[in-house]
């Protein structure tokens, strides 16, 4: 018996043919389920991977291969193939899964992608963290980004880095998958999220396997209350001050991601057990998903169009 | 006073240079700053230069910084004394959220020598005596409870809270005949 896993990705309005962290979710939900036999992922309908999707597709293998027999992944086109290769999509999980692609092939034309930040990189501790900053902030700063921008998406992306890295790892360092976490970012020269618009967008993703926001937020009595669903404990933790120690300081990155990415006209994105909370400038929206294991994160930093390289090389 | 002030660079050192990100870097800058303050004098301040910096993140601010003034504010590196160098700009951002979530404070400067400002949170009614205190540059209790209109007990324990966070000094002095007088001056 096979399992087939299908990715839909078509009916989504603006982000039809998109792999990004909500299309991600059926297939989440499913992988629950899978006991040994071998699964086979259906992505031939995505046209279009973004960050949050790759590291929740790497964080749903992860999950996988221990469970399954084999994993085979199956790609239609070349863009969404060759886009995976320039991401170390199959650096890390080539000899993992099977797939359909000539991955040989991909690489003999493999060529930089100016908006790659950072390709999909698997991490364990808060050590690697400002390795991964400095780079992206040299290629931010070659890219004519200015410093207040480069602090929003350095900071940003160290916050959440650090948060994986402590959450993520299991606290002995010896559990069965403890993979750590994934992160990827990406510049678009439009806009990604939501409507379709003008301007420029950064997406930072992560993904871990840790246990999730609302096991972590427990070990504080204080929060007994906000912690009945997923997403009384997202919404709980984005807050200021709000941690599982407790510890006076802790607590302020991911309410200052929220802030950073709401005053960009962007959001934050938590999705961790059943609950997925999306911040903006102004309000929060929750929905259910899924239940899967791990803490899911996607930041939208849009660029206002003044500020682009292009648009002051006119004035 | 002729002796040149203690600075601290913190980009200057084999931290992370101009980025400075997440807590362990945060406690190694932090243990470096521990460092140079215990092995000044008593009555000394420390400078903590922070302009070469051009990224610090929140977790890195509340490890370097917050938990280093906590401590001294609560008495750990007796009377030493930490001001920030930095000028008003976005990097302020984080070591400010992460003394308000503290409720603690920080004398700032934008240069050494210059000008004070505070950075965090402290109480509006001490936040009004750390000003009075920071303009006199070295006053009397006796002379600031009377430009504040308090009584000598009420500026004392004032100033005494302020002392205590590290953000004034307080000295004892005898004057004659038989009374003790406390002067207050501002740390830079």
């Amino acid at each position: 018996m096979k399992t087939q896993l299908q990715f839909d990705v078509r009916n989504k309005g603006a982000m039809s043919g998109v792999l990004t962290l909500g299309s991600l979710d059926p297939v989440l939900g499913a992988a629950a389920r899978v006991a040994g036999e071998p699964v086979v992922l259906d992505l031939r309908s995505v046209e279009f991977v973004e960050p949050a999707g790759i590291c929740g597709l790497a964080a749903l293998l992860e999950f996988l291969i221990p469970r399954s027999e084999e994993v085979s992944v199956a790609l239609a086109g070349r863009d969404v193939p060759a886009y995976l290769e320039r991401m170390n999509f199959f650096r890390l999980f080539g000899d993992r899964v099977r797939t359909n692609v000539d991955v040989a092939a991909l690489e003999e034309r493999q060529r930089h992608n100016p908006g790659t930040l950072q390709e999909l990189v698997n991490f364990h501790t808060e050590e690697e963290i400002p390795g991964v900053v400095t780079r992206i902030s040299e290629i931010l700063e070659n890219q004519g980004y200015r410093l207040r921008e480069r602090v929003a998406i350095c900071s940003t992306l160290s916050e959440i880095c650090a948060n994986a890295a402590e959450h993520g790892a299991s606290e002995d360092g010896a559990s069965d998958d403890g993979f750590g976490a994934f992160a990827a970012v990406q510049a678009y020269n439009h806009i990604v999220s939501g409507a379709k618009r003008r301007g420029e967008e950064v997406l930072v993703a992560i993904a871990d396997g840790g246990v999730g926001v609302r096991e972590t937020l427990s070990q504080n009595e204080k929060y007994a209350e906000h912690t009945t669903t997923d997403n009384d404990a997202i919404r709980c933790a984005m807050m200021m001050g709000v941690s599982g120690t407790g510890e006076l300081g802790r607590g302020g990155g991911l309410a200052l991601v929220a802030q950073i990415s709401g005053r960009a006209g962007g959001s934050l994105s938590l999705r961790s057990g059943s609950g997925r909370v999306t911040a903006y400038h102004d309000r929060k929206n929750s929905r259910t998903v899924p239940d899967f294991p791990g803490t899911f994160v996607r930041v939208s930093l849009p660029r206002k169009l003044e500020n682009t390289p292009q648009e002051r090389l006119s004035k | 006073m002729a002796e040149a002030p203690a600075v601290f660079e913190v980009a200057g050192g084999d931290f992370g240079g101009k980025l400075m990100v997440t807590r362990r870097t945060g406690r190694a800058v932090r243990e470096a700053l521990a460092d140079t303050l215990e092995a000044l004098p008593k009555g000394g301040v420390l400078y903590v230069d922070t302009r070469g910096v051009e990224l610090m993140d929140y977790s890195f601010a509340d490890e370097a910084l917050g938990v280093l003034v906590s401590r001294v504010a609560g008495g750990e590196y007796g009377e030493r004394y930490l001001v920030l160098v930095e000028e008003d700009r976005d990097l302020l951002e984080n070591i400010e959220a992460s003394l308000r979530q503290r409720s603690l404070a920080m004398v700032r400067v934008d240069e050494v020598g210059g000008e004070p400002a505070v950075v965090g949170t402290i109480p509006d009614h001490l936040a009004d005596t750390l000003r009075a205190i920071m303009d006199a540059g070295s006053i009397t209790n006796a002379d600031l409870a009377k430009k504040l209109g308090l009584n000598h007990t009420a500026m004392n324990n004032r100033a005494t809270r302020l002392a205590k966070l590290g953000l004034i000094y307080r000295k004892i002095e005898t004057a004659a005949p038989g009374g003790r007088q406390y002067t207050y001056e501002r740390i830079a």
